[in-house]
C-alpha cells in the first residue's frame, strides 16, 4: 500500500513516545534562549515602526503614501496579496497533506498553520488601513442601515475577498487550535509548575484523550481540513479576481486565479521551508524535522516553480497572441523591458529560475544553499506582486494619465510592521506553544522509526 | 452504582490492541480506552461511532440556504439595484454561498465537537492515569456492584496475561 516504508524514516533516532512529548515541550520549559529576546525585541521595534505608520496614515489620510490618481493601490495591496499568499502555506501543508494522507506533515504541519494565522492577520490590515477612514469600516458588513436600506454590492469582488479572508481565517485557527488541544493536555499532566498547568488546563478545554474523544476528534479534524481545502484555491481566485475583473492591461486575463493560487502555495512553502530551517537548527529538532522533510519541500518547490516559469511565459505569449496593442505595450515595454525591467528580472530570476537549482541533489542537501533560495523565492514572490500592481496601474490607455509610483516611509514602516507583528507572533509560537505536533508524530512514530522493538513485529 | 474501574495499563498499542481481543474473547465488557493517540483498532473493538459528518452535512444545507436567502432577499426583493446590467439574481452569489457554506460548516462543527464532548475553556478534569496523555495506554473496566471477587481477579489476572504493566483500580470520574 502507499504507506509502505516508500520514503523512508520520518522521525530519527530511535524515538520513543516519552522522548517525543519531552523532546518538543523541551525549549519551552528552558530559559529564553538569547536569541529569542534579540528577536522579540527587534519584532517589537519593528511593530512599534509600523504602528507610527499606521498612525501617520489614519490621522493624516492616505495622502500620506506614494499613491496617486493612477496608481492607486501600491504597496498596501501588495503586501496584502503577498502576506495572504505565504498565509496558504497552513492550510495547503495540513489541509491538503492530511486529505493526501501524507504522513509526513506530522512534523511540520504545526509550525505551517501558526505561520498562516499571523500572516493572514498582517494581510488583513491593509485592506483595512487602506479604507482611510478606518472607523467606517463596518460599512463592508451587510446590516440594517439608514442608507435605504442600501446593501453590499454582492457581485463585487472587494467583497467576496471580506468573506473569503474572514472565513479563511477563522477555517485556519480552528483547524490550529483544534489540533493544539491534545498537546495541551500532554502538558497540563507532564508540568510540575503550578502556573503552567493552570493555563494549560484552560487551553485543553479539559482534554481526556479517551476512545470516544478521540475519535471525535479525529472526525472533526478531517472535517474541518476537507472544508478548509476548497478554501484555498476560493481564497486566492477571489483575491485575483479584485485584479482580473477589471479591464486594466495586464490584470485583465482569465490566467489569474490558477496563478495567483499557485503562487500562493509557492511562497508559503518558500516561507515554510525558510522557518523549518530555522527552527530545527535553533530548537535541535534535525531528529523530527529531517533532511528527508526538506528534501520534500525542495521537491515541490521544484515543481511548482516550474508552474510559475509557465504562467509567466503564458502571459507574455497571450499578450502577443491576443492581438491587443495595450497588453503588448505593458508586458513588453513595461515590464520586459522598460522602466519596471528590474523588478521583472528579479521575478523571474527568483521564482523560475533560481529554485530549478533544486534538481541538483547536492543542492538540496546543502540546508545553507536550500535556506538561501528560499529567502530569495520569498523576495520574488513580492516582486511578482509589484510588477502586477505598479506596472499596469503606471501605464494604461492614456498616455496623458501616465504615472510613476514609489512608496514613501509611511508605507514602508506599515510594510515593517506587520513583519514585526508577524515575526511576534512566531516568536511567541515557539516559544508558548509546541512547535511540533506531539499527538501526531506519536501517531507515525511506529509506521516509520527504526526503533526495533517496533519494527520488530 | 459505584464508579469504581479496573484499569490495565499498557505501553504499547498493538499488545493493547491483542489485549482487548483477549478480554472480549472472555465477554469482559470495556468501558474505555485512554491513549496518548487515537487508534483505530480501539473504535472499531468498541464498536463507538459518530454522527459529527451528518451535522457537519446538514450546517452545509442550512447555510447554503439561508446564505441564498438573504442574498436573493437584499437584493432582488429588499433594494433591487441593477449593476452592470446584470440580472439582479445572479451567478455570482454562488461565490459568497460557496465561502459562506464552508464558514457556517467549519464553525458549527468546531462548537457541536466541543458541546458533544462537554469541553470547555478552563474545565477542571482528573484522568484515571495521567500518562495516558504522554507515553501509556489505559483500558478501563467498570467494577459493577454485582461483581464478585472471583470475577474482578478474573479480569484483573487476564490484564496482567495480556501485557498490562500495572494493573489498578480506580474512582476517578470524568465525562464519556
Amino acid at each position: 500500500m502507499y504507506n509502505t516504508k516508500v520514503r523512508g524514516v520520518l522521525i530519527q533516532g530511535n524515538k520513543t513516545y516519552a522522548d517525543v512529548s519531552r523532546d518538543i515541550i523541551r525549549p519551552m520549559d528552558e530559559k529564553a534562549p538569547m536569541w529569542w529576546r534579540v528577536s522579540i525585541f527587534l519584532a517589537t521595534g519593528a511593530l512599534f515602526w509600523g504602528v507610527w505608520g499606521f498612525y501617520n496614515t489614519i490621522s493624516v489620510g492616505i495622502g500620506e503614501w506614494g499613491l496617486n490618481n493612477n496608481v492607486a493601490w501600491g504597496w498596501a495591496i501588495i503586501n496584502f496579496v503577498w502576506w495572504i499568499g505565504i498565509g496558504h502555506a497552513g492550510t495547503a501543508f495540513s489541509i491538503f497533506l492530511l486529505i493526501l494522507r501524507q504522513k509526513w506533515r506530522t512534523s511540520i504541519n504545526r509550525a505551517a498553520e501558526a505561520m498562516t494565522i499571523f500572516a493572514v492577520m498582517s494581510a488583513g490590515l491593509f485592506p483595512l488601513i487602506h479604507m482611510g477612514r478606518i472607523w467606517d469600516g463596518f460599512f463592508i458588513f451587510p446590516y440594517w442601515n439608514t442608507r435605504g436600506p442600501l446593501w453590499d454590492n454582492f457581485n463585487s469582488p472587494l467583497f467576496w475577498d471580506v468573506v473569503a479572508i474572514s472565513t479563511y481565517f477563522m477555517a485556519s485557527f480552528v483547524f490550529w487550535y483544534m489540533g493544539m488541544i491534545p498537546d495541551f493536555a500532554t502538558i497540563r499532566e507532564r508540568t510540575t509548575s503550578k502556573i503552567k498547568n493552570k493555563i494549560y488546563g484552560i487551553l485543553s478545554f479539559g482534554w481526556i484523550g479517551n476512545a470516544r474523544g478521540w475519535l471525535r476528534f479525529e472526525t472533526a479534524a478531517i472535517l474541518l481540513g476537507g472544508m478548509a481545502a476548497p478554501l484555498v484555491v476560493s481564497v486566492h481566485s477571489i483575491v485575483s479576481m479584485d485584479f482580473s475583473v477589471s479591464v486594466v492591461p495586464g490584470w485583465h486575463t482569465t490566467i489569474f486565479p490558477p496563478y495567483f493560487v499557485i503562487g500562493a502555495i509557492f511562497s508559503g512553502f518558500g516561507m515554510v521551508l525558510t522557518l523549518m530551517i530555522v527552527l530545527r537548527k535553533l530548537y535541535r529538532f534535525k531528529d523530527y524535522v529531517t533532511d528527508g522533510h526538506l528534501d520534500a519541500i525542495t521537491r515541490i518547490l521544484t515543481f511548482i516553480s516550474l508552474i510559475m516559469g509557465t504562467a509567466y511565459l503564458t502571459e507574455l505569449f497571450m499578450a502577443w497572441y491576443s492581438g491587443s496593442e495595450y497588453e503588448m505595450f505593458t508586458f513588453m515595454k513595461n515590464r520586459v523591458t522598460g522602466e519596471y525591467k528590474y523588478a521583472f528580472w528579479t521575478m523571474i530570476t527568483c521564482n523560475a529560475i533560481i529554485p530549478q537549482l533544486f534538481w541538483s541533489k547536492k543542492i538540496r542537501k546543502n540546508i545553507t544553499m536550500v535556506f538561501i533560495i528560499s529567502l530569495f523565492i520569498n523576495l520574488g514572490m513580492w516582486f511578482e506582486r509589484y510588477v502586477i500592481v505598479v506596472t499596469s496601474l503606471s501605464k494604461d490607455f492614456l498616455p496623458a494619465t501616465w504615472a510613476t509610483y514609489s512608496p514613501t516611509i509611511t508605507e514602508i514602516a506599515i510594510f515593517v510592521g506587520t513583519i514585526g507583528l508577524f515575526l511576534l507572533g512566531v516568536l511567541a509560537f515557539f516559544r508558548f506553544v509546541p512547535t511540533i505536533a506531539i499527538s501526531e508524530v506519536k501517531g507515525v512514530l511506529k509506521e516509520t522509526t527504526t526503533l526495533k522493538s517496533f519494527t520488530d513485529e | 452504582m459505584s464508579n469504581t474501574n479496573i484499569i490495565g495499563i499498557y505501553e504499547d498499542e498493538t499488545i493493547l490492541l491483542d489485549a482487548m481481543d483477549e478480554l472480549q474473547k472472555n465477554d469482559v465488557k470495556i468501558k474505555d480506552v485512554f491513549s496518548p493517540i487515537p487508534i483505530h483498532g480501539v473504535f472499531e473493538k468498541l464498536g463507538i461511532t459518530t454522527r459529527l459528518p451528518l451535522a457537519t452535512f446538514i450546517y452545509g444545507v442550512v447555510g447554503t440556504i439561508s446564505v441564498f436567502a438573504f442574498l436573493y432577499w437584499t437584493s432582488v426583493v429588499s433594494y433591487p439595484l441593477k449593476f452592470g446590467g446584470k440580472p439582479l439574481n445572479t451567478l455570482s452569489f454562488i461565490i459568497i454561498m460557496f465561502v459562506l457554506t464552508i464558514f457556517v460548516g467549519t464553525l458549527f462543527t468546531f462548537l457541536t465537537y466541543f458541546i458533544r464532548e462537554k469541553m470547555y475553556p478552563g474545565k477542571e478534569v482528573e484522568l484515571p492515569v495521567p500518562t495516558t496523555t504522554h507515553d501509556q495506554f489505559a483500558i478501563l473496566i467498570e467494577k459493577t456492584p454485582g461483581m464478585k471477587d472471583a470475577e474482578v481477579k478474573k479480569i484483573q489476572d487476564l490484564l496482567t496475561k495480556t501485557g498490562a504493566i500495572e494493573v489498578k483500580d480506580s474512582d476517578v470520574e470524568y465525562d464519556n
